[in-house]
């Protein structure tokens, strides 16, 4: 028991400072990332997907919305943005990070806006 | 090792070779048939008007658009540059014969001479040279103008674009839908990621056509062309068109009239045998 | 003092720029030839199979990477140019790496 205290301690904590860390996205951030995802040269994002606040959206792809639970885990919707075609090797949804459309940076900043949506 | 080389090697022609390439015949029909099925209320011909056959409002523009055409002028223009001699006495029907009506539709045709696709514009510039004149700019004014006017004149004829069983004709056509189907550029996009498989949907504001019909209409004139033009000129050919998509998805352009151009618009037009010619067309 | 200091904390920072000029530029200078040659390798690979992207060299991009890059050199900033050649080489080899993927692209129904 004492042992498995032990263990899990430094875990949980981790853990703990891990998920504050994760969640606390600062409202810049947001903008920052909102900003790179409406810019047609950057994300461009509104090209194809309906984004709540965006003028004249595409709907080649789905709207992004309520995307936490559509992607409960963060990294996958990361991994989506960063190569969609790692996952649908026809898509059209450029590969924002394999192709560095957007810097490892960008690709955050972006998740963390999307994320929120 | 050797043994494993051959034997992987022949593995693989095995494999390419019953990926057997599809006839041309088969391709359009099968090209044909999709978008027929897509959009069941489309007349064939209709494919031909872009966009336009695709959305209620944005036709109801376009038609008020198309009272007082704005390319009318330039098929004016073009009329007149068919009708002025060179300075050596001859005119352009000493290349293309007397009756204008009759030149759009034999393009683009296969060269069994040249071995090569040949094109409008490749025609247009020939003669000017034969002729000791100055061959037009590729994309637009006057090469754009008088392909304005033979287009105008042909209306109503309908695309027929001849695939000759010449091993060297069937290779420039595969290069042509090859180009229509590989993914290219930093944004990792094919022509037919947004004209095959999207057609109807929207990108940002645009509505996107269907590749079927997308060059009956060529050349065109565009509002986003007129924009960006000092003196109000919109028209346009086919190439810089290509040229637009290219670039839009950050691949390198390739020049207008280069192979890899005549190639595409080779099996693009081919793609649309049979639909009527509507040159020149409008667009946003 | 002020003015002291700023014309103090100027020339060291003019002595500092001198010493990274005076003995770092061989080496960055070589870096620098090493890179160009890749890159311009690596261009000349992607375009051979039409897989060449927009923004490396093509008249009408407003990056250019790889002019850009040789403009930066001949005005001396071999780290700029180098920063440049690092993004033309990864453009390029991306172009060809996609353009070998896309061999056997075709109608897909
Ligand atoms: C050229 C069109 C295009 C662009 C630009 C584009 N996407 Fe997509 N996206 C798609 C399509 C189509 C899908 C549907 C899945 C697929 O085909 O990959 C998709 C799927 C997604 C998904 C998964 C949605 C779900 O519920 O499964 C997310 C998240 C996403 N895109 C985010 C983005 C973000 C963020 C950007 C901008 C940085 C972006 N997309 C830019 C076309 C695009
Ligand atoms: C990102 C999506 C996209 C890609 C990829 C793309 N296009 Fe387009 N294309 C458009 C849009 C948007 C238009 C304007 C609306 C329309 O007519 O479809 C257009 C218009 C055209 C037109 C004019 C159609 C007309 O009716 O006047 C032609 C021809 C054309 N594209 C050919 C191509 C070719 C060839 C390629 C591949 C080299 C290509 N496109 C790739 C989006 C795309």
């Amino acid at each position: 028991m004492t042992k498995l205290t032990k263990r899990l301690g430094p875990t949980a904590l981790a853990l703990c400072i891990g998920l504050v860390l994760s969640t606390q996205v600062s409202a810049a951030d947001l903008e920052a990332g909102k900003k790179i995802a409406f810019d047609r040269s950057k994300g461009n994002c509104l090209t194809c997907h309906h984004i709540d606040g965006g003028t004249l959206p595409g709907n080649i792809g789905p709207p992004l919305i309520a995307m936490k639970s559509r992607f409960p885990d963060k990294d996958k919707l990361r991994a989506q943005i960063w190569d969609a075609t790692a996952i649908n090797p026809h898509s059209i949804m450029p590969p924002l990070g394999r192709h560095r459309i957007l810097s490892e940076k960008e690709i955050d900043l972006v998740t963390d806006y999307i994320y929120s949506l | 090792m050797k043994k494993i080389l051959t034997l992987l090697l022949s593995a693989g022609l095995v494999a390419t070779a019953t990926q057997a390439v599809s006839s041309p015949e088969e391709d359009l029909e099968k090209f044909r048939i999709y978008y027929e099925q897509r959009f069941p209320g489309v007349q064939l011909d209709d494919f031909g008007n872009g966009p336009y056959a695709l959305d209620v409002n944005k036709r109801l523009q376009w038609e008020s658009m198309e009272e007082f055409p704005p390319y009318e002028d330039y098929v004016d223009k073009g009329r007149e540059i068919w009708e002025t001699p060179f300075k050596n006495g001859k005119s352009f029907a000493s290349c293309f014969g007397k009756d204008p009506s009759k030149v759009r539709v034999k393009y683009p045709h296969w060269d069994s001479k040249t071995q090569q696709v040949v094109t409008l514009e490749g025609d247009i510039n020939k003669c000017l040279k034969e002729n000791g004149e100055k061959p037009f700019g590729w994309k637009k004014g006057k090469i754009a103008h008088l392909g304005a006017f033979l287009g105008y004149e042909a209306r109503g004829q309908r695309i027929n674009v001849v695939i000759p069983d010449d091993p060297k004709a069937l290779e420039a056509y595969e290069e042509g839908k090859h180009f229509y189907y590989a993914k290219r550029g930093q944004l990792n996009l094919a022509c037919a990621d947004c004209h095959v498989q999207y057609p109807g949907h929207r990108v940002r504001g645009q509505l996107l056509s269907t590749g079927l019909g997308q060059t009956t209409h060529f050349p065109v004139f565009r509002a986003k062309w007129q924009k960006a033009a000092a003196n109000g000129d919109g028209m346009g050919t086919l190439h810089r068109r290509y040229g637009g998509c290219n670039g839009q998805v950050r691949a390198r352009p390739f020049k207008a009239q280069s192979r890899q151009y005549r190639n595409l618009e080779f099996f693009h037009t081919y793609m649309s045998n049979g639909l009527e010619i509507n040159a020149p067309g409008y667009r946003e | 003092m002020k003015k002291l200091l700023t014309a103090f904390s100027l020339t060291l920072l003019i002595a500092g720029c001198n010493a990274t000029t005076a003995e770092k530029p061989t080496s960055l200078q070589a870096q620098y030839e090493v890179a160009l040659k890749n890159a311009q390798a690596a261009v000349e690979k992607a375009a051979a199979v039409d897989g060449e992207w927009r923004d490396i060299r093509w008249k009408k991009s407003k990056k250019r990477y790889l002019p850009s890059a040789i403009k930066a050199a001949e005005a001396g900033d071999y780290k700029k140019a180098l920063e440049l050649l690092e993004i033309a080489t990864f453009q390029a080899e991306a172009g060809y790496k996609q353009a070998m993927e896309q061999k056997n692209a075709g109608p897909r129904f």
